[in-house]
C-alpha cells in the first residue's frame, strides 16, 4: 500500500513528460549555428566541444572542477580512516607484472588525451580520469600503503590545489591583458593555426590544469573511499 | 566594471590556496582567511554601491552576452551580495573560536559555499546557475556533517538525497528550456519565452519551482531542513538559514520574474498559488516549531515559517510586496543569525540542546541572554525591532493587492511564534540555583552576536536607510524588459 | 527519435521510483544514477541532427551535431559523479554507525 502513491505520482509525471517531449519542438538554433560557423575562427580550436567547454563557457568548467575539489575535501573528512582492508586481496605475479607494463601506456594515453583535447575527442576531464586510474590501479593491485607511498595524500592534494590555482591564474591573465576573465582570443592571445598542436591560445593550458586537477581529485576520492577498518 | 568577477574568484582562489598555504606557511592560514573575507566584504560593498546607481554587467571571456556567460549585478543582486558577504564575515570571526574539528577542510568548504552563493546571485546564465547551485549544495551537505564525535549522519544524508533529487528536476527544466529555445542566456530566454506553447511554459515553471522550492523548504518539501540542523556547527546554521536558503529563494524569484514576467504570472494564477503556499508554509512551520523540544530544530522550523512570509511577499507581485519581502529576507538573516550565534555560545559553554537545558542561563550569561531575547522578540515581529517593520510592509502589500486572508494570517502566525519563544524565555530566566556565577564569554564569540543584535535594533528604529536602498529594487524585478535591455545592451 | 525519448522517460521515471520506494541506501543511490543518466541521454539526444558528424571541424562537412548539449552533458556527468561519491561516503558513515544500510532497520535502531 505504501508503494501505491509513488507509483501514481511517477505515472502522472511520466505521462506529462511524454507529452512534453513528444512534440517536435523546433526552437531557434542560432547559438549552435554560431558556434559551428565561427567557433574555429574565434577560438582556433577545431574540437567545438572543447571550444565551448574551455573558451565560450570556461566559467562552467571552472565550476565543475570546483565541484570535484569540494567533494574531494569533503570525503577526506567524512571517511577519516587511515587503514584499509582491501590490501589483503593478493594477486598473482601475472597481474602485478601486467599492471607494471600497462602503466607507462596509461601515462602516455592520459597526457595524449589532455594535450590533444582541442584537436580530437578527449580533453582535460577525460585525460584526468585516465591519470586517476593509474593511482587506482596501484591501490587495487599493490595495496593502499604502496599507492600512498608513490603519491601521498598531501602531494595529490597539493597537485589539486595547484591545478585550480593555475586555472584561475590563466583566467586572470585575460584581465591583465585588458580583457575579461578567462579571455582567450579576445585578449590577443596568439591562437595559432587551427589544427596544430600549439593552437587555441589558452585552451591547451586550461586543459592541462583541469587534467591534473581532476586526476588528483578523483584519485583522492577513490583512495579515501577504499579506506575502512 | 572589472571588480565584479573578483567577488566570485577571490573566495574560490582562497579555497584552492588554503591547502597550499597550510602546507608551506602554516601560521598564515588564519590571517589569510580573515583577510580574504574582509577584502571580499569591502569589494562587495564597493561594487554594490556602484550597482545601486546603474546595473553592472560582466562578460566572461570578453564574449558577447548572448554567446558566452554573462554576470549581472542589479540592485536586487547587490542587496543579496551585501547580506551574504557580511554574514559570511561574521561567521568566519565566530568560527575561529567555535570550530575545533577539521579546521582546514571547514574553511575550504566555507569559502566554496561563499563562491557558490555569490555565483548564484550574480550569474545571468541558466546552466551556470545550475553549476553554482550544485557547488552550494555540496558545500552545505558536507558542512552539515562536519562534526567529529556523535556525528549526526542521517539528517545530512536526508538533506543530500532530497537535495540531489531536486537537482534532477532543475537540470530537467534547464534541458527543456534549451531544447525549446536553443539558448541558455536568461535575457534571451525571457525574450523568446512568450512564443512558447503554454503547456511547456507551465512545465518549466513547475520544474523550477520544485527544483528550487525543495532547496528553500517550501512546506511539503521541507523535511530535510530541521533534521540537518541539530548536529551541525552553529556558524553553519547561521549561514544555512541566512545565506544558502536565501540565495535559492533569490534564484527562483529571479527566474520566474524575469522569464515569465508579471503579466503571465498573474494570468496563470501563480501569484495566488505563491501567496497561499506561503501562508500554508508559515502556519505549518510555526505549528511544528511549537512542538519541538530541541532548540536548533525549533529554530529550523521557524526558518521554514519565515520563508513562508518571504514567499507571501514575493508572491504578491507588487512594489510594496517585493520591498517588504526583501526587507524581511535581510532581517531574517540578521535575527536568525543572532539567535543561532547566541545559541552557539550556550552550546559552547554548557552543551545545551534541549529547551530544559537552558535553565537559568539568562543569569549565568547575562549578555547572551539579552541578545537571545531581543532577537526572538524581533523574530516574533514586535515593535520596535526590525521584524515588525518588514512584516508590516508585507501585510500592507497583501491588503493592497486584495489578499485579505493572507494579511490576516500573518499576525496569527506571529502569535504562535510568540508562544514558543515565551516558553524558552521562561526557561532562560527561571530562578537560578545558589552558587551560580556569571561567566565571561570569549570576545570572538560575543562580538558577531552583538553586531547582529545591534542590527536588529538599528534596522527597526531607523528603517529609512535600508528601505531607501530597497526602493530601487522592484522596478527591475517588475519590469523584466529593463533587465533584458541592460543585459543585452552591452556594458 | 521518438523511441529514444520514450526510453529516456522510462529510465528517468524508473530512477525516481527507485529513489522514492526503496529502503536500501545503495539502491537509492543507484536510482539517482539511473535518473541522472537518463538526463544525460536526453542532453545528447536533443543535440542530435539527422546525418550529423562529430563536432570536430577539420574538413568539409555538411551537418554537424549540436556541440552545446555535449558540453553541458560533460558538466552534468562530472557533477552527477561527484554527488554519487558524496552519497556513497555518507552511506559508509551510516553503515559504520548502525551496521546496516536499510532505512527501516535504521529507523528501528534510532527508536530504541
Amino acid at each position: 500500500m505504501k508503494k501505491i502513491y509513488p507509483l501514481i505520482l511517477i505515472f502522472t509525471f511520466a505521462s506529462l513528460a511524454i507529452f512534453l517531449l513528444l512534440p517536435e519542438i523546433s526552437g531557434s538554433r542560432t547559438l549552435s549555428e554560431y558556434y559551428i560557423n565561427s567557433g574555429v575562427k574565434d577560438t582556433g580550436v577545431i574540437n567545438l566541444v572543447t571550444a565551448i567547454l574551455f573558451d565560450y563557457r570556461g566559467f562552467d568548467t571552472l565550476g565543475e572542477a570546483t565541484v570535484i575539489f569540494g567533494v574531494a575535501s569533503a570525503i577526506t573528512f567524512l571517511i577519516p580512516k587511515r587503514k584499509a582492508s582491501m590490501t589483503s586481496a593478493r594477486f598473482s605475479p601475472i597481474v602485478n607484472q601486467i599492471i607494471k607494463l600497462v602503466i607507462p601506456f596509461l601515462v602516455i594515453l592520459g597526457f595524449y588525451l589532455i594535450f590533444y583535447g582541442h584537436l580530437s575527442p578527449g580533453g582535460g576531464f577525460t585525460g584526468g580520469v585516465v591519470l586517476a586510474t593509474i593511482s587506482i590501479l596501484f591501490t587495487i593491485t599493490f595495496g593502499i600503503a604502496y599507492s600512498q607511498k608513490m603519491w601521498s595524500y598531501k602531494a595529490k592534494s597539493l597537485m589539486e590545489s595547484f591545478g585550480g590555482m593555475t586555472f584561475i591564474s590563466i583566467g586572470l591573465i585575460g584581465v591583465v591583458a585588458g580583457s575579461n576573465f578567462l579571455a582567450n582570443g579576445q585578449a590577443m592571445f596568439a591562437l595559432g593555426k587551427s589544427g596544430d598542436l600549439l593552437s587555441g591560445g589558452t585552451v591547451p593550458l586550461l586543459n592541462l590544469a583541469t587534467g591534473i586537477k581532476v586526476g588528483a581529485g578523483l584519485a583522492i576520492i577513490f583512495n579515501s573511499m577504499i579506506k575502512e577498518d | 566594471m572589472d571588480l565584479l568577477i573578483f567577488l566570485i574568484i577571490l573566495p574560490l582562489f582562497t579555497a584552492f590556496a588554503l591547502g597550499v598555504i597550510n602546507y608551506f606557511f602554516e601560521s598564515f592560514v588564519f590571517p589569510i582567511i580573515i583577510g580574504s573575507s574582509l577584502v571580499h566584504l569591502f569589494l562587495t560593498i564597493r561594487v554594490a554601491s556602484l550597482a545601486f546607481g546603474s546595473p553592472i554587467g560582466y562578460y566572461l571571456g570578453g564574449w558577447d552576452s548572448s554567446i558566452g556567460i554573462a554576470l549581472l549585478m542589479d540592485p536586487l543582486a547587490a542587496v543579496m551580495s551585501i547580506l551574504i558577504s557580511s554574514l559570511f564575515f561574521l561567521a568566519v570571526i565566530y568560527s575561529i573560536k567555535y570550530i575545533k574539528d577539521y579546521i582546514l577542510k571547514y574553511y575550504i568548504l566555507l569559502f566554496l559555499l561563499l563562491t557558490g552563493t555569490m555565483g548564484m546571485v550574480m550569474t545571468g546564465d541558466i546552466f551556470n546557475l545550475y553549476v553554482f547551485f550544485e557547488i552550494t549544495s555540496i558545500a552545505s551537505y558536507s558542512l552539515a556533517a562536519i562534526k567529529k564525535e556523535d556525528g549526526g549522519v542521517e539528517g545530512p544524508f536526508r538533506y543530500l538525497m532530497i537535495g540531489s533529487f531536486s537537482g534532477l528536476f532543475l537540470l530537467l527544466g534547464i534541458i527543456v528550456i534549451y531544447f525549446s529555445l536553443g539558448t541558455l542566456n536568461m535575457a534571451q530566454i525571457a525574450l523568446g519565452f512568450g512564443s512558447l506553447d503554454s503547456f511547456i511554459q507551465v512545465s518549466i515553471l513547475a520544474l523550477m519551482t520544485i527544483g528550487f522550492g525543495t532547496k528553500f523548504a517550501l512546506v511539503p518539501l521541507h523535511t530535510w531542513l530541521p533534521d540537518s540542523y541539530p548536529k551541525a556547527p552553529a556558524p553553519f546554521n547561521l549561514l544555512s538559514s541566512g545565506i544558502v536558503v536565501k540565495s535559492f529563494i533569490y534564484a527562483l524569484i529571479r527566474i520566474i520574474y524575469t522569464l515569465f514576467g508579471i503579466d503571465l504570472l498573474k494570468e496563470i494564477g501563480f501569484s495566488a498559488i505563491l501567496v497561499y503556499w506561503g501562508v500554508l508554509t508559515f502556519i505549518i512551520g510555526h505549528t511544528l516549531a511549537y512542538q519541538q523540544d530541541n532548540i536548533k530544530k525549533l529554530l529550523g522550523y521557524s526558518t521554514i515559517a519565515h520563508i513562508g512570509y518571504i514567499t507571501v511577499g514575493f508572491g504578491i507581485l507588487s512594489h510594496k510586496g517585493i520591498v517588504g519581502a526583501l526587507y524581511h529576507l535581510i532581517n531574517h538573516g540578521i535575527m536568525k543569525g543572532a539567535l543561532f550565534l547566541t545559541l552557539g555560545i550556550f552550546i559552547y559553554y554548557f552543551n545545551t540542546h534541549k529547551i530544559e537545558d537552558l535553565k537559568s542561563l539568562g543569569y549565568i550569561l547575562p549578555m547572551s541572554g539579552v541578545f537571545f531575547v531581543i532577537a526572538s522578540l524581533s523574530m516574533v515581529g514586535l515593535p520596535p525591532f526590525n521584524g515588525f517593520i518588514s512584516k508590516w510592509l508585507i501585510i500592507e502589500g497583501a491588503i493592497e493587492s486584495g489578499y485579505i486572508l493572507a494579511a490576516f494570517m500573518i499576525p496569527i502566525g506571529s502569535y504562535i511564534s510568540l508562544t514558543y519563544y515565551l516558553k524558552i524565555f521562561r526557561m532562560l530566566y527561571s530562578k537560578p540555583e545558589d552558587g551560580m556565577k556569571a561567566k565571561r564569554v570569549d570576545w570572538r564569540l560575543n562580538t558577531p552576536a552583538l553586531i547582529l543584535t545591534m542590527c536588529c535594533v538599528l534596522l527597526g528604529i531607523l528603517p529609512q536607510f535600508p528601505l531607501h536602498l530597497l526602493e530601487k529594487v522592484p522596478s527591475f524585478l517588475l519590469n523584466s524588459q529593463k533587465y533584458i535591455t541592460v543585459f543585452l545592451g552591452g556594458s | 527519435m521518438r523511441f529514444a525519448y520514450l526510453i529516456v522517460v522510462i529510465l528517468f521515471c524508473q530512477g525516481l521510483y527507485i529513489i522514492l520506494t526503496k529502503s536500501n541506501l545503495i539502491k537509492m543511490i543507484m536510482g539517482f544514477s539511473i535518473a541522472e543518466s537518463a538526463l544525460i541521454m536526453l542532453l545528447v539526444l536533443i543535440g542530435y541532427r539527422e546525418g550529423g558528424t562529430v563536432p570536430i571541424i577539420y574538413r568539409d562537412f555538411s551537418t554537424v551535431v549540436d556541440p552545446i548539449p555535449q558540453a553541458l552533458a560533460l558538466t552534468a556527468i562530472v557533477i552527477g559523479a561527484s554527488i554519487t561519491a558524496v552519497m556513497l561516503a555518507f552511506t559508509i558513515k551510516i553503515h559504520k554507525k548502525y551496521g546496516t544500510i536499510d532505512l527501516n532497520e535504521i529507523k528501528e535502531l534510532r527508536n530504541q
